[in-house]
């Protein structure tokens, strides 16, 4: 191969005469560089340059040329900027225009390949070192891939060459000399020849300097010049999470003001994810997720509450779980009214902007990545639960208060250790003997095998289980066209039981150069999954003794945390033990196995756009894109699952045997209503349930914009934006109960009527079907103008329609706008020149003011009716009935929210150190509150604009970057942001249900989501039962989770953090980098687990608390515990629940506050020398341990992640997960 | 050519955008069909129950000395005002009835969307006496009772005639007098309207009888007793009161406690004009409430001695209960809709009758009383007695009321007095748990008496007392209408 494509002009002196002027002015030793020039000169007969320039920089002045002759600019290394030029010229050729600007300056300057390469000042002209020999070479950027037109000076002398296309040189030098590396956006390298004659070198991008910075907001790639909002931008690698999946998650601790919590870790779960924290009381919250110019549309909308109810739909909820994280080129936060301008009614919560890899000229580039991650299971000392010992304990203090009398326990509904042993004192027949005798001894003897059995269920029911991810991409193209492809491969073996995963994603992005006016953009991408996890039904929340509730609950992770570890999983002969549950036989391995949730989802998206260039500066593009996701969940519950076998417990088809009493209690048998004497029957005699249900999303947006950029005199800079867009997004949700599915008889159903008449009796229909319609649209209108870099105004108009609030003329449209400016102090004269500058060299004031909106939860702008079946007691009297929903209400609109942003961006001794601050001021109005209403129209909580909000926030990221010397480096960066919220306005008052659990609730005067606790009274100390303070004064065991006066609750404090942020360290020493991030969260409250109960079973595994429960009067002096009340005092609570009061109570709080070393990270990338030989471009090695050490969480939460507390359903916490990363590019 | 090109584009998308928003955004429907505006004013029924209020504020309601109490009882016995609005409080049973006239407002003003189209009659009618009805119950709960002298001051409620289409309506009380128009205007024009064939399940709809029993009520509370009489003999007329009535002393006597729970509100019952499910905890509780049928209250009102007739009658066999904290007539079934298939909570609904045949009879007789009809009030009271006494021999003197023995029984009354008394006595048991005993008490402005076992509580609640009127709903005094007074 030959490496010298050079190597012919090398030879060419130039003392051809017409080259003798630029040779004179330019002081440039090397004839080759000329040859180039005349080349450019040649070809471009057209570019001719009009310059009239005073006092100009120089960077201002070449800006200039590069624009008018369609040529490049590149500098070398960092010019003179405080040197001033006066400069005239009408319709010069290129050469003399730079001779003009740079001569008085002594720069050198080359052009090759249609571009200007600029180099700093020459030491002054030297004559050429007598060529010794000829050293060759390559550059290459950090990741293996080659630069071209990369600069090579023989230091100390004026050789000069530059790179070809595949990043090749070739320079005579001598064996000893230094050679200086120079690329825009790369550090400057000096590197010794040492006697060789092939030197690889790799330049690390250095992005303080040069290296054009570029503000996506979906729309528009914007110049920073014109830019005025807060937005932070992520490069993807840089972003990227070995072994995490979801990028959204990949997020976390990175930018201030961008909160993310885990609150569920299974695969698809969506974190909760705030840009500066809540902006609606009753909306979802969420930011807008836009991906490529595209907004990703969510198949089913999660509530705040949904997404830590474990309910299954959460696994669908998070849009980004099939993008693949190698795809991510950047990703742009747009923070405040003026980065999300362009999004206007939907932009309240902020804006994360995707924008996926495209096709890059040059040669085909193969990338592949291996990430192979271990989690590990959850540990027994994290948790605060009873060993088996202890627990057996405290069951035989239940014995004694009279809970496990042997007749009722025979028959309880749930039951473990001495549910087993009352079942089996009754005289067995067919044994002929009694399964345990009824003696001291013998029960003793029985009871001894659980009390020492000290189950370990998280080793049972977890694993450290493999995930692995492989992920390959082709990069490369022409300048007519370029091409990225991708594919990807995950699977996770499941690190709980029943759960595992697989993801294939595709990814292709095409670009097309049609002519020079022309362009097309192409990309299709597709993902499809396949998932399991335990079959789950959702949580229902019961208001009436104030608490939730999930029937079969058999999440491995919440059923390891609340089981008693004296239960066990395996009899003595090695087979499955069982023990009671709803009367049926229940065991957790097997109910793993035999109830089951197989989920699969198929999301295709096709995007296509144009970009037509109109004239000079105006160009036209639109854009369309079409997706398409489809995701079906079945929830397989076999015949000899629990679930199933609930159904018939206690009737002639339990293989148990009929049993009245189970048969009178069983709350899954149907009576018939018209036969008012007859038996509860089963409505499932045999086989299992086949539930399904399917959400289906299709989605289409069409944009046509209209750009016009102009550059004036080059003072004036313009922008103007024109777009107008429509979008729609059908949804459809259908779920489908089906009974009688026999799983082990070839798959034919049997159904039984009475299943399909309970239903009706109970107006729950066995299937149903719902979709929903979006449509939305805008016109747009955007300006942006800047003058001599120093000062810009930014303004965007925005008017938007959408349907979601019903129809309505008069809700359905809402204009939006924004103004924002910003000065550069830096580049002003008078600044230019302080001694300021020397330590702070960059220094930028910006300001925002707009509105942004988004729309409400309400969609009753017109009458919202409901056809049901009437709740009559008899069939025969059922008949339709349309209820009223929701009233009309005409004044319905979107909500809305004034945003004041002011920012300060600071660069420090050559930007070695960065600080940006933003401070904001929000106050939202018109938002969508449930509030309570005389109820004379008809509709007592009603939905309607009336709730203000406001909350004020402080943003610092403070960035270093040193570099004591070319070996080592490191990069820092810490984040935080405060944000304090504050409901001001607020009709009418929830129930204490609503303000007491986990999620907290709204209050005049208190954050969005506050959480209130009940005020413990101390314990009673005749029987230790809880008692609290109530509202009048008084000292009561019962509080009404109903009741309406929530005086007398404690406010404990937001939900949500008022305090978070990330630091990390990336730390480069030759070919190891190494990199670690903290995150952490403060100013928030956290309710503990509802472990409270005024009567315990045999199954309960209670925590460790309960060491010091309250046992004898007088011990409430010393302990809040409450007592295991006995039978007499139960019976005596009347039905009330001072216990779940007490689970709600000041006495159940933790503060929220965590300091997490959340990832750490060592690197190795294979050296030059070695990649040479085996023919790689680069080639890199990764540990990654995520989620590594939780440093410092409140103790009364005994180890358990803050973030994690919706146990339950699909919910799985974020385990600690060690991933080896493999990335290899040829 | 490009530039006119473009405008043309966008004039055309901008004027076809608001087509394109037309979409609703889900699958709610339209009231755009006569048979959706009937399945609509089948909602116009109060999903909420007055009996636990009503009752307890009543002579029904004794202390029985039991240490638990329950808001819904022991507020209203105690003449309190509840600010809550849980089940069976009196803020919920305001929503709910004009959650029943929202419905019926938008089916009226669907129908007339539709041209008042003749077919929709039907639906009219039921809709505007509906609307009457939910008004007339809460005129009287929440307002003072009708009196020609002063209701035209009186406070009354917010009459509402239109759909409320922004987010708080605007409303004022009116009076009493301007309320009871409304309900006479909407009942005169609903009545002929009225199409029995329509219903699928009438007698949970107003059906012709239904409407002119609550007719009955309606001219009884105005004392128009001539309009009582003719509206009873219209109910007559499609059928004898007499055979309608419950079989007391026939079917009733043998039935086991839940058999007669399950029948008692069955929409089979003859004797029930108009049924309405409502979510209420009523039926599962009142046994078991400390203010309600204790001993005393159970001899005053059963015992033979203590009737005209001077037979104790079936009623008093079917009280179940060996104890009076919990005697009851199994009156109420719960219907419970479960939250989930397989949930263990979820919403008690009891069906509660809301009219029945026995009141079109106990009104007819009122109103003869008033118009000097003896010998007609005392034929409705034997026929009523028919059904009541156990064994009931027409030819046995015994069983028969006569007029002398009315007299006898209140001997310082005047006639008309005497026989109003004596049908009040009958009523008294006939709903028993039922609450209908409170409107005789607001309607001819007897006392209670309301004193606790202890002796701590003493209340004598007289005609003028101002605790009679229930106080409004928390959130419509904040919205700015005048309270009653206290």
């Amino acid at each position: 191969m030959n490496n010298l494509p050079f190597g012919k002009t090398w030879r060419l002196i130039p003392h051809d005469p017409r080259f003798s002027k630029p040779l004179r002015i330019m002081k440039i030793s090397t004839c080759l560089l000329f040859a180039f020039v005349t080349g450019v000169q040649a070809n471009g007969i057209a570019q001719k340059v009009t310059l009239k320039m005073k006092n100009a920089r120089i960077e201002e002045a070449l800006n200039a040329i590069s624009k008018q002759s369609n040529l490049q600019l590149f500098y070398g290394e960092n010019i003179d900027s405080k040197a001033r030029i006066n400069v005239n010229l009408k319709d010069a050729s290129v050469a003399d225009a730079l001779n003009a600007v740079l001569k008085s300056n002594n720069i050198e300057y080359k052009i090759i390949a249609n571009t200007i390469s600029v180099n700093g000042k020459t030491e002054g002209s030297r004559s050429s070192n007598i060529v010794q020999q000829g050293v060759s070479g390559t550059v290459k950027d950090k990741d293996g891939n080659a630069l071209a037109g990369a600069t090579v000076t023989v230091k100390g002398t004026a050789i000069t060459t530059q790179t070809d296309e595949s990043g090749h040189f070739k320079i005579n030098a001598n064996s000893n000399a230094t050679l200086t590396i120079r690329f825009i956006g790369y550090a400057v390298r000096e590197v010794a020849v040492s006697d060789r004659n092939n030197l690889n070198i790799v330049l690390t991008s250095d992005e303080n300097k040069l290296e054009e910075v570029v503000i996506s907001t979906g729309f528009q790639n914007l110049n920073p010049k014109l830019f005025t909002g807060a937005a932070v931008s992520l490069k993807g690698k840089d972003v990227i999470q070995e072994g995490t999946t979801d990028v959204s998650r990949a997020l976390e601790g990175r930018v201030a003001g961008v909160s993310v919590q885990n609150v569920s870790g299974t695969f698809g779960a969506a974190p909760k994810m705030r840009i500066r924290g809540a902006t609606s009381i009753t909306g979802e919250n969420k930011p807008l997720w836009v991906i490529d110019g595209v907004i990703l549309e969510d198949v089913v909308n999660i509530s705040n509450e949904q997404l830590s109810s474990g309910d299954a739909s959460t696994l669908i909820g998070s849009s980004v779980a099939g993008l693949n994280m190698d795809d991510i080129e950047d990703i742009n936060i747009l923070k405040d009214a003026s980065a999300t301008a362009q999004y206007g009614a939907r932009a309240m919560n902020g804006v994360v902007v995707v924008r996926t890899k495209r096709g890059r000229v040059g040669k085909l580039q193969v990338n592949y990545t291996g990430n192979f991650s271990v989690n590990l299971k959850p540990n027994y000392s994290n948790y605060n639960i009873m060993n088996s010992v202890d627990q057996m304990s405290v069951y035989a203090e239940l014995e004694r208060k009279g809970w496990f009398n042997y007749s009722p326990t025979s028959r309880a509904e749930n039951g473990g250790v001495y549910t087993k042993l009352a079942s089996l004192i009754d005289y067995d027949e067919s044994l002929g003997d009694y399964g345990v005798k009824n003696t001291d001894e013998a029960k003793g003897a029985f009871l001894k095998r659980y009390a020492l059995a000290n189950t370990n269920w998280f080793d049972l029911l977890f694993k450290n289980s493999l995930q692995q991810e492989h992920s390959v991409s082709f990069n490369g193209g022409s300048e007519q066209s370029q091409l990225y492809f991708s594919t990807s491969y995950l699977k996770d073996n499941g690190w709980a039981m029943g759960n595992n995963v697989e993801r294939f994603t595709s990814n292709l992005n095409a670009n097309f150069k049609l002519s020079d006016k022309l362009s097309l953009n192409f990309i299709t991408t597709g993902a499809i999954r396949n998932q399991q996890a335990p079959g789950t039904l959702g949580r229902v929340s019961n208001p009436v003794e104030g608490r939730y509730s999930r029937d079969f609950d058999i999440n491995p992770f919440s059923y390891a945390i609340n089981s008693s570890r004296t239960l066990t999983a395996y009899n003595e002969d090695g087979s499955l033990e069982y023990f009671r549950r709803n009367y049926a036989p229940f065991n957790i391995i097997n109910e793993l196995r035999n109830n089951t949730m197989d989920l699969n989802m198929l999301d295709l998206k096709f995007q296509g756009g144009l970009t037509y260039k109109i004239l000079d500066g105006l160009s036209f593009s639109s854009l369309g894109a079409m997706r398409y996701v489809k995701t079906g969940q079945e929830h397989k519950i076999r015949e000899n699952s629990n679930m199933a076998m609930a159904y018939r417990a206690g009737t002639s088809f339990d293989p148990l045997g009929v049993d009245s009493e189970v048969r009178k209690n069983n709350r899954f048998l149907y009576r018939d209503p018209e036969n008012t004497a007859a038996e509860p029957e089963t409505v499932l005699p045999y086989g299992g349930f086949y539930n399904t249900t399917d959400d289906f999303l299709k989605s289409y947006t069409f944009r046509n914009s209209l750009e016009y950029n102009k550059n004036f005199n080059e003072v004036h800079d313009l922008n103007l934006f024109v777009a107008q867009e429509i979008r729609s997004a059908n949804r459809q949700n259908k779920s489908n109960i089906g009974y009688g599915y026999q799983f082990d008889k070839g798959g034919v159903p049997f159904v039984d009527p009475k299943a399909i008449e309970q239903a009706v009796a109970n107006n729950l229909p066995y299937y149903s079907m719902g979709p929903t319609y979006d449509r939305q649209t805008y016109f747009l209108f955007r300006g942006a103008y800047a003058y001599d870099g120093r000062y810009a105004i930014n303004g965007t108009f925005r008017y938007d329609g959408s349907n979601r609030m019903g129809s309505s003329a008069t809700a359905r449209w809402l204009p939006t706008w924004n103004i924002s400016g910003a000065w550069n102090i830096d580049r002003e004269k008078f600044y230019d020149n302080s001694s300021v500058k020397e330590v702070m060299n960059r220094f930028t004031i910006r300001g925002t003011y707009g509105l942004t909106a988004s729309i409400g939860s309400a969609t009753n702008s017109s009458l919202v009716v409901k056809s049901s079946s009437s709740l009559r007691p008899f069939p025969t009297e059922q008949e339709n009935v349309i209820n009223i929903i929701n009233l009309a209400n005409n004044d319905l609109t979107w909500e809305k929210q004034y945003e004041a942003n002011l920012g300060f961006d600071f660069g420090f001794l050559k930007d070695k150190l960065n600080l940006t601050v933003d401070l904001y001021d929000r106050k939202g109005f018109d938002l969508i509150y449930n509030a309570r209403t005389p109820a004379i129209g008809g509709e007592y909580k009603k939905n309607f604009n009336y709730a203000d909000m406001r909350s004020k926030g402080l943003e610092i990221t403070l960035g270093a970057n040193i570099k004591p010397s070319t070996d080592f480096s490191w990069n820092s960066n810490l984040n935080f942001a405060f944000n304090k919220n504050e409901v001001t306005k607020l009709e009418g008052t929830p129930i204490i249900f609503e303000l007491v659990g986990t999620d907290g609730g709204p209050l005049q005067g208190h954050p969005y989501r506050g959480l209130y606790s009940i005020p413990f009274g101390g314990l009673n100390p005749k029987t230790g039962v809880p008692m609290f303070h109530n509202g009048s004064g008084e000292t009561v065991t019962y509080i009404d989770p109903q009741g309406d006066d929530i005086s007398f609750l404690k406010y404990e404090g937001p939900t949500d953090p008022t305090f978070m942020g990330g630091f990390s360290n990336t730390f480069n020493y030759k070919g190891f980098s190494l990199f670690a991030l903290f995150t952490f969260a403060k100013g928030n409250k956290v309710r503990l687990n509802p472990v409270f109960n005024s009567s315990y079973s045999d199954l309960d595994a209670t925590p460790l608390e309960f060491r010091n429960r309250w046992v004898v009067p007088g011990d409430e002096l010393d302990t809040n515990i409450p007592a295991i009340p006995d039978r007499g005092t139960f019976n005596g609570l009347n039905g009330e629940f001072p216990y779940n009061s007490y689970n709600y109570s000041d006495q159940r709080i933790a503060k929220g506050d965590l300091l997490k070393l959340k990832t750490i990270r060592l690197t190795y990338n294979i050296s030059n020398k070695l990649m040479e030989k085996i023919k790689l471009r680069n080639a890199s090695l990764s540990l990654v341990a995520n989620n590594f050490w939780l440093i410092y969480a409140d103790k009364k939460l005994n180890g358990q992640d803050p973030e994690f507390f919706g146990t339950g359903g699909v919910a799985l916490p974020v385990s600690r997960m060690y991933t080896l990363s493999l990335k290899v590019g040829f | 050519m490009k530039k006119y090109l473009f405008i043309i584009v966008l004039g055309a998308t901008l004027s076809s955008c608001n087509k394109f928003l037309e979409q609703e955004p889900d699958a709610r429907t339209k009231i755009d069909s006569p048979v959706k505006i009937k399945e609509l004013v089948a909602s116009a029924y109060p999903k909420s129950t007055y009996i636990a209020f009503a009752e307890s504020m009543s002579d029904n309601a004794g202390d029985k000395g039991v240490s638990s109490r329950s808001e819904q009882n022991s507020f209203p016995w105690e003449f309190k005002d509840q600010v809550k609005s849980l089940y069976d409080m009196p803020a919920r049973y305001w929503q709910e009835c004009y959650k029943a006239i929202a419905a019926a407002n938008q089916g009226l003003e669907s129908i007339a969307e539709l041209g008042n189209d003749p077919t929709l009659n039907a639906s009219k009618g039921e809709a505007l006496v509906a609307r009457a009805y939910n008004h007339f119950m809460l005129v009287n709960f929440f307002a003072r009772p009708y009196d020609e002298s002063s209701s035209s001051t009186d406070p009354g409620i917010p009459y509402v005639e239109k759909p409320e289409v922004t987010a708080l309506g605007k409303y004022s009380r009116g009076t009493v007098a301007a309320v009871y128009d409304n309900i006479e205007r909407d009942l005169l024009a609903g009545i002929p309207l009225i199409d029995n064939s329509t219903y699928k399940s009438p007698a949970y709809h107003f059906t012709k009888n239904a409407a002119y029993a609550f007719a009955t009520r309606f001219y009884l509370f105005k004392k128009d007793y001539a309009n009582v009489v003719k509206y009873a003999n219209l109910v007559a007329s499609t059928g004898t009161i007499a055979t309608s009535l419950r079989n007391w002393n026939g079917k009733y006597k043998d039935l086991a406690y839940y058999d007669l729970q399950a029948i008692y509100t069955k929409s089979t019952e003859s004797a029930n004009l108009l049924l309405c499910e409502a979510n209420s905890i009523w039926g599962r509780s009142f046994a078991g409430y400390n203010y309600g049928l204790n001993s005393a209250l159970l001899a005053e009102i059963f015992s033979a001695a203590n009737n005209p007739v001077k037979i104790q009658l079936t009623y008093r066999s079917k009280i179940f209960g060996g104890t009076e904290t919990v005697f009851n007539i199994p009156k109420f079934s719960e219907n419970f809709i479960k939250e989930t298939i397989s949930a263990n909570f979820g919403e008690p609904y009891n069906v509660i009758p809301l009219l029945t045949m026995e009141e079109v009879l106990f009104n007819r007789a009122e109103a003869n009383a008033n118009l000097g009809n003896n010998q007609a009030v005392i034929d409705d009271l034997n026929a009523f007695l028919s059904k009541r006494i156990t064994g009931y021999n027409e030819s046995n003197p015994n069983h028969k009321l006569t007029l002398a023995k009315v007299t006898s029984f209140y001997p310082n009354l005047s006639i008309k007095d005497a026989l109003v008394e004596s049908i009040l006595n009958f009523k008294r048991q006939e709903y028993i748990f039922e609450g209908m005993r409170w409107f005789d008490i607001i309607r001819l402005k007897r006392t209670v008496n309301h004193r606790s076992v202890k002796g701590d509580i003493n209340l004598t609640i007289g005609p003028e007392d101002n605790r009679r009127v229930l106080q409004l709903p928390t959130e419509v005094i904040a919205s700015g209408l005048d309270k009653n007074p206290r």
